[in-house]
């Protein structure tokens, strides 16, 4: 696999505050990439030092083997930035148009590329508008349809379905799982579920520093663990869970979600954990493999 | 960031005409444009002339513009562009710092220059922005002039192809005449935080700043170099056909490209 994205020792300091400290991680072609913290990490950071919108105070940074901001990454690297709105005097057609024209396409081409996008997104109708007319959640879906326009092989895109319906964020996460076979995805979100659906790669920020997990959990580190959440609260889960042969340890990681450790063997743990809860009448809604995404950064950021 | 590919900056500057005679705003704002330059072609072009045709009015413009070096005006045959000059010079510098007042900023705080630099550098940016604007004043200019040339044939239509040609030397000089005042505002665009600060601010350096290097130049009078940093220095020579070629063109041109030289240094370090 190719790399995308190469970071060494990036830093970014505002003033006395320290927003990315010493951050390096690679970015390969593949499966989109999440990029997860809590509110004031860095994540929008180093967003904007990947785009060159802000350079950094350290360190050194080539995306597609050129500096960010760079002419050569032109339609190469597309982003939706945080809050970045188009403006509000010319129809979002053509503004899209604009954009295509910038990345070297043709007038008539610019404009089929722009319904094209739009379309993606479900805004094909909205064309003509200005983006002052629409919602907040379609003005969010448009400037997601911006960073589709031609064929972009980075797609960075910072808390895509915050502030969107349930209905639309899963079309903008089924987009995203569809495409991912042309273009590389990076996500920023707060919504870990959404994340380990359509990820491979994380990179977690906390308080400027980088750590990396794998989503699917299946490195070593978690392959002896499971974790299942139950449809209901039930008493003495861990104490009856405890008694299963195999299991080391159980423990309630949130409300009706255990995490259980338990001893390789011969025999499959998964199938024997969900006989015993059907043996104990408990319904169950999720059986994880390993550790949830939530509980890995949950755990470090408490650490 | 430092390289300008020639279609994008043109697309870039392209843009920036639909900005203005495309949008609603745009439109409003040419609309007031075009009604104070129907007054001005009505009333100070129109009547002018009869003054400075008038024996007795002419002796006494001759006094009056002579006592301000405008004496070489008085004997075109063309008055109704004599009196466009005038104006022109001295109102289209004005017009612009309002019309150029939002070069980038308003991109800036909506967030909209992000997606921009995404798909053009900072410096095609900059400069299609401000050669756009560049267009714009010409094309304003153009029109302006025309209608001042329509008012001079219905009145004799012998002086049309004398006047053609003087009117394309004044318009190539109040293009270059408007160039500096227009690279001031993508100056300021810089770091403003908002069009009407950018606009505020041109406002204080030109009052503040002619208050400050006038005392300077009291004290220590070499210091009077320093009205060279004041885009439109040269108009009040101009304004009589006084100037010499360095002074209209090589003045402006040079402020021009000092003023976006520092806009530009500015320009590629600010974060978006």
């Amino acid at each position: 696999m190719s790399t995308l994205i190469q970071a060494q020792s990036l830093t970014k300091r505002y003033g006395s505050k320290l927003a990315l400290d010493d951050v390096s991680f690679e970015v390969k072609k593949g499966a989109p990439v999440a990029l997860v913290g809590p509110n004031g990490a860095g994540k929008t950071t180093l967003f904007s030092i990947l785009c060159g919108y802000i350079l950094p105070t350290h360190g050194q940074l080539t995306v597609l083997g050129h500096k960010p901001g760079s002419s050569e990454l032109f339609g190469k690297l597309s982003a939706l930035p945080q809050d970045a709105q188009l403006d509000p005097r010319f129809s979002i057609a053509h503004q899209l148009a604009f954009y295509g024209q910038l990345q070297g396409l043709s007038n008539k081409q610019s404009q089929i590329e722009a319904l094209r996008v739009l379309d993606l997104v479900g805004l094909g109708e909205v064309a003509k508008q200005r983006s002052d007319d629409l919602s907040h959640g379609m003005r969010k879906r448009v400037t997601i349809a911006q960073a589709l326009i031609g064929k972009p092989e980075i797609v960075m895109l910072d808390e895509a379905t915050a502030g969107l319906d349930p209905i639309h964020a899963r079309e903008v996460r089924e987009l995203v799982a569809t495409l991912s076979n042309e273009a590389t995805f990076i996500l920023s979100s707060h919504d870990l579920t959404e994340l380990e659906r359509l990820c491979g790669q994380v990179l977690h920020l906390n308080k400027g520093k980088l750590t990396e997990h794998q989503a699917d959990s299946t490195d070593q580190q978690t392959q002896n663990f499971m974790t299942i959440l139950l449809a209901d609260n039930y008493s003495n889960v861990e104490q009856t869970i405890q008694s299963l042969n195999g299991v080391s340890r159980v423990y309630m990681s949130q409300a009706k979600e255990y995490v259980i450790e338990y001893q390789k063997s011969d025999n499959l743990f998964d199938i024997e954990l969900l006989n015993f809860c059907h043996q104990q009448g408990w319904r169950y809604r999720q059986l994880v493999n390993g550790h949830t995404l939530e509980n890995q950064i949950f755990t470090q950021e408490k650490v | 960031m430092t390289q300008i590919h020639p279609q994008r900056l043109l697309k870039i500057a392209q843009f920036e005409l639909v900005r203005l005679f495309m949008t609603k705003r745009g439109l409003l704002a040419v609309a007031a444009f075009t009604i104070c330059w129907l007054l001005v072609l009505r009333y100070p072009i129109g009547q002018a002339v009869s003054i400075i045709s008038s024996p007795e009015m002419a002796e006494l413009a001759k006094q009056v513009f002579g006592a301000i070096g405008l004496s070489k005006l008085l004997d075109w045959p063309e008055a109704e562009l004599a009196m466009y000059w005038l104006i022109a010079l001295y109102s289209f510098p004005c017009f612009c710092l309002f019309i150029c007042s939002d070069q980038i900023v308003g991109d800036k705080q909506r967030g909209t220059l992000r997606f921009l630099t995404l798909r053009a550098t900072r410096n095609e940016i900059l400069l299609g922005r401000f050669l756009g604007q560049v267009l714009i004043l010409a094309a304003l200019m153009a029109v302006t002039l025309i209608a001042t040339l329509a008012v001079m044939v219905f009145r004799d239509a012998s002086l049309l192809m004398h006047g053609l040609s003087r009117s394309f030397i004044m318009l190539c000089y109040l293009i270059v005449a408007v160039m500096p005042f227009i690279a001031l505002m993508a100056l300021l665009n810089t770091f403003a935080r908002s069009a009407r600060l950018a606009l505020v601010l041109a406002i204080l350096f030109f009052s503040l700043g002619n208050i400050v290097i006038g005392i300077l130049a009291w004290q220590i009078p070499a210091l009077s170099v320093l009205d060279y940093i004041f885009p439109g220095v040269q108009l009040d020579q101009m304004a009589g056909q006084n100037s010499s070629l360095f002074s209209s063109l090589g003045i402006p041109l040079l402020q021009s490209a000092i003023l976006l030289l520092v806009a530009q240094r500015i320009f590629v370090r600010s974060s978006l």
